[in-house]
């Protein structure tokens, strides 16, 4: 697999394109782009045969190694990729550490190991057993493995800590990638630890340039430790960390994030030139039971940013989730029907949700791309702001008139 | 005189030269049902996280939802406002609903049943008794739309000894079966169903049948099995039932959805039926397979590399292994769907058998190697062979 970009500017927002990718030569995905986030390698809520009919065109899947920490025995017998084991032979695929949907526990590190936490408790991955994985996952793409374990309030020794780590683990799944034959073909994708220090973002940088020809993009990793609360973290905090890394960054390598942001810090991040994003935030939108409803392209109608459709006013509205638009959930099912079912406790609630969070994004991220071909990604990141804006205020007012409320009680 | 068209006609395609077993053609307001036929049983308007565009595209033609639940949640009013459930939900194939009389019985402890109909506890915190009239049936019965009714019953437990009680019910039943036709608002769309009532008592169950074939309806419903019974009860029951109720009408066997079950009772002449099983069991990780279930949590399928049943055409078993399954099963909702999916495809695969061995007159030979598959040991069931038997088709 080869990434080219295609535009000139070096940080600006920028057009890419994956393509040359092997067994796969007639595919060529588009960045910026977003992987389809998924546990075990489904989209969480969604099958791949549903998948199908949300849509045709190729797509990536970025799948944790923390969900697949526990078919170890099953892929030590299997003789497969990992796209055909998760039973979507045609996806692209690429393996990653942890689960960007999910909080990470802190702490609990070992000397030159990582924890990750599955279902049946904690696991320590180090280089080696992390290529193990890899080898037998055999990826179109993956993650080397990294101390990601930084945020905002991480000490200054936390964060050298990671930084060492990650150089340390760079240097040894490098060497092990390039004796790998089985991953002769894998894209390699290098984290670039540091916190919100410079300084230590500097160093990591340095550190791992030796290893530049072998690996084809980058990944800003460090900023946050998963989760929801990745929606809530304020661009400015981040910027300075982004541009920082990004103007480092040989231009011609792909450059990744990780984590549930929001669509508007998105669209700012594609501006400082990042490529490669997930749909985690779908999974926590979903989760909470809203649908995305902002409005993507200008003149479209849009009531509000997001619905909560467990809201009772919802009950008898018949109307489907979004007016125009043209997923399968929109085509037939109702705000009602919805609200029903989550009412009710029903599978098909979260499933019809799930289907149009994802299709509303990859609209977002085709929007995206459109914008930067057509220098308006200005214009998409005012519309998004100001719908943006509008549900805060709205929410600073239900808020208050709760407040209100209790008071009178 | 204007004529009403008919909302049901059924066609009788081909029939078993040995047993009771038939091959028919339903035609409903939303297509036609080929008979025998499973339902599966989507509750509360929909299945088990299925789109009605997969249930499509694996060929189910009826679902069967139910109207205690339906009535409570999203309740009459929504379901009008929306146009029905097949609207609602997005179904444009048939539907069928209960009465809701079974749930009143089976989920609230303190059901009472009086001539006026069934007085329970109310779930909801306004209000603290309500009445399931036989009217207030088919009302919500009118709201949902379904394009088969089923008349309130007298549920009597089959394990109830108390045959006075049980014939009081038969009678009951019949009374509330007129009450129900005498309010049904959609005569044209909907057809109702009279139920069969009597327990395990063959002169009430030909008290009740007798009294129910003198009303105009268009098929029969065989009630109050499936609670508890020895084997050896059922199966004659369902067989005085399908001897005594008529021939051009179909029968509609509640609550049976065992693979073996569907087998035998489509050889005593059953040509409907429902069980939540299938549905409920692949939530549990429950996979279906024509020699008995597995269940994909056992440790054993960690690393099995074969697909859940080799000689099924499901997307499951085209797409996943046991392993994978194994791996996300009870813990992603994903696992409950593939494992659904791959439970109605194999409903719909032994009916389909079934009808085809009917039709290519191999009915007799299906049945044999079904059983012998299940007990290669030839330690048959008494009731499997003792029903069997009664329909000339011998085990091997």
């Amino acid at each position: 697999m080869k990434f080219n970009v295609k535009t000139v500017l070096q940080r600006s927002p920028r057009l890419g394109e994956l393509s040359q990718i092997a067994g796969k030569l007639d595919v060529c995905l588009e960045t910026p782009l977003a992987l389809l986030h998924t546990q075990a390698g489904h989209i969480p809520h969604i099958t791949h045969e549903v998948l199908k009919l949300v849509t045709q065109e190729p797509h990536f899947l970025q799948i944790p190694v923390v969900s697949m920490h526990n078919y170890l025995e099953a892929i030590h017998l299997y003789d497969g990729r990992v796209a055909d084991f998760v039973g979507s032979k045609d996806s692209l695929t690429c393996v990653t550490l942890n689960d960007p949907s999910n909080l990470m526990k802190q702490g609990h590190h070992n000397k030159d190991k990582v924890p990750i936490f599955t279902k049946r408790g904690k696991v320590l991955y180090d280089s080696e057993n992390y290529m193990d994985m890899v080898e037998k996952l055999r990826p179109d793409m993956y993650i080397i493995l990294s101390d990601g374990d930084t945020n905002m309030t991480s000490s200054n020794k936390r964060v050298s800590k990671a930084v060492e780590n990650t150089v340390s683990f760079n240097q040894r799944c490098i060497e092990r990638h390039k004796k790998s034959e089985k991953l002769k073909d894998a894209f390699v994708i290098a984290p670039i630890a540091g916190g919100y220090c410079v300084k230590s973002r500097k160093q990591c940088l340095e550190l791992l340039s030796p290893n530049e020809p072998d690996v084809q993009g980058y990944l800003i990793d460090g900023l946050h430790n998963n989760g929801p609360e990745v929606e809530l973290i304020s661009f400015s905090e981040v910027k300075p960390i982004v541009d920082y890394v990004i103007s480092k960054l040989p231009p011609g390598k792909l450059r990744a994030i990780q984590g549930c942001w929001s669509p508007l810090n998105i669209i700012k991040l594609v501006n400082s030139g990042i490529d490669i994003f997930d749909t985690s935030y779908c999974r926590i939108l979903t989760e909470r039971s809203a649908a995305l409803t902002f409005a993507i392209d200008a003149g479209e109608a849009s009531e509000s940013y997001e619905i909560n459709l467990r809201h009772g006013k919802f009950s008898e509205d018949f109307q489907p989730v979004l007016k125009e638009c043209k997923c399968v959930a929109c085509q037939g099912y109702s705000r009602a029907y919805i609200h029903h079912l989550l009412t009710v406790q029903e599978l098909l609630g979260s499933v019809l949700i799930m289907v149009h969070n994802i299709h509303h994004m990859l609209r977002f991220f085709q929007k995206i791309r459109d914008s930067v071909r057509e220098d308006k990604l200005n214009e998409l990141e005012d519309r998004v702001a100001a719908q943006i804006k509008l549900l805060h205020c709205h929410k600073e007012q239900l808020a208050s008139s709760e407040l209100s409320r209790n008071s009178t009680e | 005189m204007t004529t009403i068209k008919s909302p049901l006609s059924f066609a009788i395609l081909g029939k078993c030269g040995s047993s009771k077993a038939r091959v028919g053609k339903i035609t409903l307001p939303h297509g036609p049902v080929d008979t025998p036929v499973f339902m599966p049983v989507g509750t509360q308007g929909t299945l088990k996280g299925m789109l009605p565009e997969q249930l499509k595209a694996m060929g189910v033609q009826i679902l069967l939802a139910n109207t205690y639940h339906l009535g409570t949640r999203p309740g009459v009013d929504i379901l009008l406002k929306a146009g029905g459930l097949h609207k609602f939900m997005n179904w444009d194939g048939n539907l069928l609903t209960d009465s809701g009389g079974f749930q009143m019985v089976s989920l609230l402890k303190l059901a009472e049943i009086t001539e006026q109909g069934v007085k329970f506890e109310s779930l909801n915190e306004q209000k603290d008794q309500v009445m399931l009239s036989p009217e207030h049936s088919i009302e919500i019965q009118n709201a949902i739309g379904a394009d088969i009714i089923m008349q309130l019953d007298d549920v009597v437990k089959t394990t109830v000894p108390d045959k006075e009680r049980i014939e009081e019910s038969v009678h009951r039943t019949t009374r509330w079966l007129d009450r129900c036709i005498k309010v049904h608002q959609n005569p044209s769309t909907q057809n109702i169903f009279p139920i069969v009532q009597g327990t395990l008592y063959q002169d009430l169950r030909k008290i009740s049948i007798a009294d129910h074939i003198k009303r105009d309806v268009n098929g029969f419903a065989i009630g109050g099995l499936s609670g508890g019974e020895s084997k050896d009860d059922f199966w004659k029951i369902v067989h005085l039932c399908t001897d005594l109720l008529p021939k051009n009408k179909p029968i509609y066997l509640m609550g049976v959805g065992f693979a073996t079950d569907l087998v035998v009772c489509s050889a005593l002449g059953v040509d409907m039926f429902d069980c939540v099983f299938p549905t409920r069991t692949a939530r549990f990780g429950c996979a279906l397979t024509m020699v008995g279930q597995i269940n994909l949590k056992k440790k054993q399928y960690a690393t099995d590399l074969q697909p859940i049943d080799k000689d099924c055409d499901c997307s499951t078993c085209k797409n996943y292994t046991r392993a994978y399954l194994h791996g996300i099963v009870t813990d992603l909702p994903v696992a409950c769907h593939l494992i659904t999916v791959h439970n109605v495809v194999f409903q719909l695969r032994l009916m389909k058998t079934i009808r085809d061995s009917i039709l290519n007159g191999t009915f007799v030979e299906f049945v044999q190697q079904f059983m012998l598959a299940i007990h290669p040991d030839r330690d048959y069931p008494t009731w499997i062979k003792d029903s069997l038997t009664a329909v000339n088709i011998p085990l091997l």
